[in-house]
């Protein structure tokens, strides 16, 4: 009996031994097999060519016509009147082929290209763009002009209480709207009504879309007719995928074709640090810069960072190139002012933020701050910025400072950082060339807010700025605010962002305009 | 019986109205004004004094406490939740459009889950410290400690990223339902069989068990016939702690699989203290425990005969 007893055992911790070697043995394999981008058959065929976009939000194209997606909708669906250029640091026309600035700027008259077409067939005119503007102006004031006025029916004049280049910059910044047709509403023309079906003149139109899940879109054959153009997608489907792995598994599994990021603070982008991951899988990642910076916020309304001298410490002890190294370089460091490169007068301004850990431990040392602790508070819905700010209380570490980390949730981080509650953050400056001037407004300029950087050295010459309708006395005015901060050292400047899109590589011709990818020339190889 | 039910009910009111008092209160617990708040919801980056005044009155925010909050009431009572302050939508259409994907997702992973938990928990009973219950504990404690998300990531990742055998994302069809539902249905299935072990074990110690086997009862009988009837009492209590999911869904679930669910949107309108969102769910979470626990109550009788619900006896 023991002895059949003995042999069952025996058979037992074989068969244990057995499964548990093939178990690791197919871990092995699968870790060996290279992740190829599949020729699959979602991957559109030669005879339907869809491109599927996998993006974080919801396109929100039902209900206020206001809050739809910064994303597709925005800047494939709806054209603007102007766009701004940050490199030439103008607005060039767009759907207003130019405009007459009167009063000081309090008036701009705009007129219009004529034979233009909504995807409807309807013509975009006066009464259209003052029905987006009322409409805006209703939702959201800051974006929009006080009053409008049809002068005829290419003809508009825009009214606003104060004269500034922010005037211009509203009617085309991204949280605003572009020019979209009264028959969007129900009813048509209510600039209190509810949104039907988003229509745009842009180079795509609203075909189907289903809150939460995804959008259908095709081209618009006004807008290639205008361009002169042949449309090669046949339809664009955007869905939406809130987790960020889950994206990068939907590209690589070829559920979808394409991944964007949101252009907004660094929420639901494509993580940096699984792109080269993907580069080296055979998929393509485009970048383009844009002015959007991120920056280190000492809190200078409060100790200990009222004290200048500690925030040049923390100024010092910044590695910007380790910064850039835990993107796997997809990241550009800043160390020459709180925009990148590309922003008007960076360049003349001449200003370098310096790498000096020996400096910053002077510094401490003298103020006999060494071993001080401070809080930084981190939005734990950003996987970027926690990583960020894990690197940045290891560097101040090295210096003498404990930086305590706050991972907050979204709502709570927000509540510190509107009431001021902190003694350091990271935040961003600028955005898509879109919010660039707006991002001056919201950031250094009345009214005063916790948030706010509003030394008066920094208000002057943000004020300077925006009342500037001359483009090389504004360019003096940016480099007396890039100094100002630079003086004044309350915003510690880390990294540019970069606007990515990752694709299969059987897809062709995304290009970038105003900081935002553009399908209209995509095809599917 | 009706009386029963009809005293129950009665009882819920005072807990629903103290639910909804704190509710109601959610709005003014958190720093700040919330009309500023409300306003800065709906993308107005700098409200100007006047604009929050103006919200203000329009809301009723303006009135003193208590009448905002029998304002509030009233409306809710005729179905209006409010209107979301993130998309303008009224609250309830907001819930009403993602329900039906939240309940398939439950109803299709809570019936795999309590069909295999049974048969696991009965069958590691049986077996009691024997290799089949040892290998029901293992898995058991694998779907305990790992996490959901973490799991349903290495689905994604095996059925449709290595193997396509499965879409990565999404709803509408079902093979999109397969792996969110296995994901949901392991983590369930876990918990619930251990404790239906533990139940069963408990009423085979007991002594009617042993006269039964003396009596020469075959052993399936005496499992089904007899210490399952007894145990289902408490399994069925347990069980029915997961049926808040119905309306609060399962958030890491549904944002791992895009899944248009209800409790993605909650969470997310915490995140973004959308209140009117927050207040409604607060609600009816309370409303369905409370019908919940007077639904199983209700089911001991149907069990257990032994128990009766009489006009002042309960037996």
């Amino acid at each position: 009996m023991q002895k059949e007893g003995g042999t069952e055992m025996m058979t037992r911790r074989k068969v244990a031994i057995i499964a548990i070697c093939l178990v690791l043995l197919s871990s092995m394999m699968a870790g060996c097999i290279e992740q190829k981008p599949q020729e699959h058959a979602s991957i559109a065929t030669q005879e339907d060519q869809v491109l599927t976009i996998g993006y974080a939000g919801d396109l929100k194209l039902s209900g206020d016509p206001s809050k739809i997606s910064r994303s597709i909708p925005k800047f494939a669906v709806l054209e603007r009147l102007l766009e701004y250029d940050v490199e030439k640091d103008e607005f060039v026309p767009s759907l207003a082929e130019s405009w007459d600035i009167k009063d000081g700027g309090k008036t701009i008259v705009f007129h219009l290209k004529r034979g233009i077409k909504f995807s409807d067939g309807t013509t975009m005119d006066a009464s259209a763009v003052k029905f987006t503007y009322d409409l805006l102006h209703i939702k959201n004031p800051d974006l929009a002009p006080e009053s409008s006025e049809i002068i005829d029916d290419y003809t508009i004049a825009f009214h606003f209480s104060e004269g500034s280049i922010l005037n211009l910059a509203r009617l085309q910044d991204v949280h605003g709207l572009g020019v979209m047709s009264p028959n969007s509403v129900d009813p048509p023309g209510d600039i209190n009504g509810t949104l039907n079906t988003l229509i745009g003149t842009g180079p795509f139109k609203v075909v189907e879309y289903k809150k939460d899940q995804y959008g259908v879109f095709e081209p618009n054959p006004y807008w290639y007719e205008r361009m002169g153009l042949t449309p090669k997608l046949k339809k664009l489907v955007v869905k939406t995928i809130p987790d960020e792995d889950t994206r990068v598994m939907a590209l690589r599994s070829g559920d979808v074709d394409v991944l964007i990021d949101e252009y907004h603070g660094g929420y639901d982008y494509t993580p940096r640090n699984q792109l080269n991951g993907l580069v080296k899988d055979g998929f393509k990642v485009y970048t383009k810069k844009l002015p959007f910076t991120w920056e280190l916020i000492l809190n200078y309304r409060k100790e200990p960072f009222s004290d200048i001298r500690l925030r040049k410490a923390v100024a010092y002890a910044v590695n910007r190139d380790e910064i850039v190294n835990i993107f796997g370089g997809w990241v550009r460091p800043a160390d020459t002012g709180i925009f990148p490169p590309e922003a008007p007068g960076i360049k003349r301004a001449n200003i370098k933020y310096e790498y000096n850990p020996e400096k910053a431990r002077a510094i401490l040392r003298e103020l006999g701050k060494e071993g001080m602790t401070v809080d930084m508070i981190v939005d734990k819905s950003q996987g970027d910025q926690i990583l960020v700010a894990q690197l940045l209380q290891q560097q101040l570490k090295d210096i003498g400072i404990n930086l305590n980390l706050e991972v907050l949730e979204r709502g709570a981080y927000r509540e510190k950082r509107n009431s001021g509650d902190y003694d350091m953050m990271i935040y961003y400056f600028g955005g898509s060339e879109r919010c660039f001037y707006m991002r001056i407004f919201w950031r250094f300029l009345p009214p005063d807010k916790p948030y706010k950087y509003m030394k008066p050295e920094v208000v002057k010459a943000a004020q300077g700025i925006v009342k500037e309708f001359d483009k090389s006395k504004r360019e003096q005015k940016f480099i007396e605010l890039y100094r100002a901060f630079y003086d004044t050292m309350g915003v510690v400047p880390l990294y540019h962002e970069v606007v990515v899109v990752a694709a299969n590589p059987k897809v062709e011709g995304i290009l970038f305009e105003h900081s935002e990818p553009r399908f209209y020339a995509v095809s599917i190889k | 019986m009706q009386y029963y039910v009809f005293k129950r009910i009665i009882q819920v009111i005072p807990t629903i109205i103290g639910v909804s008092f704190l509710a109601f209160s959610l709005l003014y617990l958190f720093p700040g004004d919330p009309a500023e708040f409300i306003l800065k919801s709906g993308g107005i980056e700098q409200p100007t004094p006047e604009m929050i005044e103006n919200c203000r009155i329009m809301l009723g925010l303006d009135k003193p406490l208590p009448i905002q909050y029998f304002n509030w009431m009233l409306k809710i009572l005729r179905g209006d939740f409010g209107t979301s302050w993130v998309s303008g939508e009224p609250v309830i259409n907001e819930i009403l459009y993602r329900f039906p994907a939240s309940a398939e997702l439950f109803l299709a992973s809570f019936s795999i889950a309590v069909i295999f938990s049974f048969v696991l928990g009965i069958i590691a009973a049986i077996y009691r410290d024997r290799y089949v219950d040892h290998a029901c504990r293992i898995w058991s404690l694998l779907g305990i400690s790992i996490p959901n998300f973490w799991l349903g990531l290495m689905f994604i990742w095996l059925f449709a990223v290595y193997l396509h055998w499965l879409p990565s994302f999404g709803y509408g069809t079902l093979n999109h339902a397969v792996l969110p539902v296995l994901t949901w249905a392991i983590s369930i299935m876990a918990v619930k069989s251990r404790f239906i072990r533990a139940s069963i074990l408990e009423e085979l110690n007991q002594a009617y068990i042993i006269t039964a086997k003396a009596k020469g009862l075959p052993g399936r009988l005496i499992i089904f016939r007899h210490a399952l009837r007894n145990a289902l009492i408490p399994i069925i209590t347990f069980m029915s702690l997961s049926v808040h999911h119905l309306i609060m869904g399962a958030v890491m679930i549904e944002v791992v699989f895009a899944w248009p669910g209800v409790g993605s949107f909650f969470v997310e309108s915490v995140f973004i203290r959308d209140f009117p969102v927050v207040q409604a769910f607060v609600l009816l979470s309370a409303v369905t425990f409370a019908l919940t626990n007077l639904t199983v109550d209700l089911c001991y009788a149907l069990i257990d005969p032994r128990i009766k619900y009489e006009r002042g006896i309960k037996r």
